[in-house]
């Protein structure tokens, strides 16, 4: 049963996962995208906490979106199960939703704030943000780890807290880049109009690009990102992306040099969001 | 039958995607009730002697039902009116639509469009007459299952030395393949046993509004 194969137009709303550490504001973030999209697009949310439903309480009272849209998804204590090794729960939350309400235009997943290493699956979401914030150091965008590197999307968030946490915002948000190789960063703080936007433009952006079936869903991998020195080594069997020492734009939408299938990486459509 | 044994293992896999990470067996809101983890063992017991046989001998059931052509929704039907609790129908019918992913990707074949709503003993004995799973095996899967899931969900709640807990589980497979005995030559929906545990539903209805919990049930 091919879930989540985006070879052509789909015919269900997109999934966006929200990862990150415990308190770094990801369901801030929802429902800032939910005030900033609920006009334009028909929205779901699904919180994955770990002991409550603190998630869903709070996005519920914060009268962005009709309450029944926001349901939580219990975890058994593993949020990065649910998220990545056994996505049920999840997935069928995410069908029910679209029963219920839809047609819908976006699900919004957020996992449990699990750790560093924890990311979504690609057999549950089409694209997923990693989120950090300020007050937990600067130095953590240096940590790496798959989300930080290889999440679609790297939000830095709370960014009005940098001067009274000590951390300069700027070097942060560029060392997030050299992690990702230039991949998208976004500095949000929900005070900040203008960065609010970039965010919301990028969902759309990725909207877009999910409909048109120019979307694969990229797993950013538990593993760190390996390189080719030697392009004809034998993993095409590797389920997640490749980093590659030139960097992982193809803008003329082509395949490794190595000839691994690309299917699964999807670099091209993927990448498509540079510079935002 | 000569299906291998490694099919019933991997169906009691907790590795099985099927969504089971989520599940207690009752065990969160049991110890929230008073539940001590030294009385675990004497807890599964009950089980297996009341909602976990009703469970087992629904999937047998359910079994044969299939594999005779019949009509599982008087399956479902018969299972539920053995099952009081709202939550727990609630949960067991969520429990089956995560092993009908299993099944249609798995053993795929055309399957009755409300078997969406089916609960998981019912799945489990349309996924048997499909893998040709053994009746008494079936059985054993649904014990085995409720036991490992609650022990492991312990190690969550009440964290115990994790061998100690193997142990138990050990010590109950002869439970487990006794009860699986006892409903293994069941065919007819009205031939499901109808044990209740009325302690055990109303902590799973209790459950079933606490804000603060781990496990779905």
């Amino acid at each position: 049963m091919p879930e989540n194969t985006t070879a052509t137009a789909p015919v269900r709303a997109m999934r966006l996962g929200v990862a990150g550490p415990v308190g770094t504001g990801k369901s801030s973030l929802i429902a800032t995208l939910c005030r900033a999209l609920a006009g334009e697009l028909r929205l779901g949310v699904i919180t994955n906490d770990i002991y409550t439903d603190e998630d869903a309480r709070f996005l519920r009272s914060a009268g962005v979106l009709d309450p029944e849209r926001i349901r939580p998804v219990e975890t058994g204590a593993c949020p990065h199960t649910a998220i990545r090794d056994d996505v049920t729960a999840n997935l069928l939350a995410a069908e029910d939703m679209e029963a219920d309400f839809g047609p819908l235009d976006l699900v919004v997943i957020e996992s449990g704030g699990d750790n560093l290493t924890a990311t979504f699956s690609p057999a549950l979401v089409d694209a997923q943000l990693f989120v950090l914030d300020v007050a937990g150091g600067g130095d953590v965008v240096r940590k790496g780890g798959p989300g930080i590197a290889r999440a679609d999307l790297l939000v830095i968030n709370k960014t009005d807290l940098g001067p009274y946490v000590g951390v300069d915002v700027a070097r942060m948000a560029r060392e997030g880049r050299e992690a990702r190789e230039g991949s998208p960063v976004v500095a949000l703080s929900r005070h900040d109009e203008a960065s609010v936007r970039t965010l919301t433009d990028w969902v759309r952006d990725a909207l877009t690009r999910y409909r048109t079936g120019n979307h694969a869903p990229v797993d950013p991998g538990p593993m760190a990102p390996h390189f080719h020195a030697d392009q004809d080594a034998g993993d095409a069997g590797d389920a997640h992306p490749h980093t590659h020492a030139h960097g992982p734009t193809h803008p003329d939408g082509t395949t490794d040099a190595d000839g691994t299938a690309d299917a699964h990486h999807g670099h091209a459509p993927a990448n498509a969001g540079h510079g935002a | 039958m000569s299906t291998s044994p490694l099919l019933l293992a991997m169906l009691g896999d907790a590795r099985l995607p099927s969504g089971g990470h989520t599940q207690s067996a009752g065990l969160e809101p049991a110890l929230r009730a008073g539940l001590t983890p030294a009385g675990v063992p004497a807890y599964l017991r009950s089980r297996l002697r009341t909602v976990t046989r009703v469970e087992a001998g629904t999937a047998v059931v359910a079994r044969a039902v299939a594999a005779g052509g019949g009509d599982l929704a008087e399956v479902e039907a018969a299972w539920a009116a053995r099952t009081p609790s709202p939550a727990l129908r609630a949960n067991g019918r969520r429990l089956g639509r995560g092993y009908l992913r299993v099944l249609q990707t798995l053993w795929p074949g055309p399957v009755d469009a409300r078997a969406r709503t089916w609960s998981r003993p019912v799945v489990l004995g349309l996924l048997a007459h499909r893998a040709a799973l053994a009746p008494a095996d079936v059985a054993r899967l649904v014990g085995y299952d409720d036991v490992q899931t609650a022990t492991a969900a312990l190690l969550k709640l009440e964290p115990q030395d994790p061998l100690l807990t193997a142990a138990w589980v050990n010590g109950l497979l002869p439970d487990i393949d006794e009860m699986a005995a006892q409903v293994a030559r069941l065919r007819t929906p009205e031939q499901i046993p109808a044990h209740g545990a009325p302690l055990i539903e109303r902590w799973a209805e209790t459950h079933d509004t606490a804000t603060e919990r781990l496990f779905s049930a």
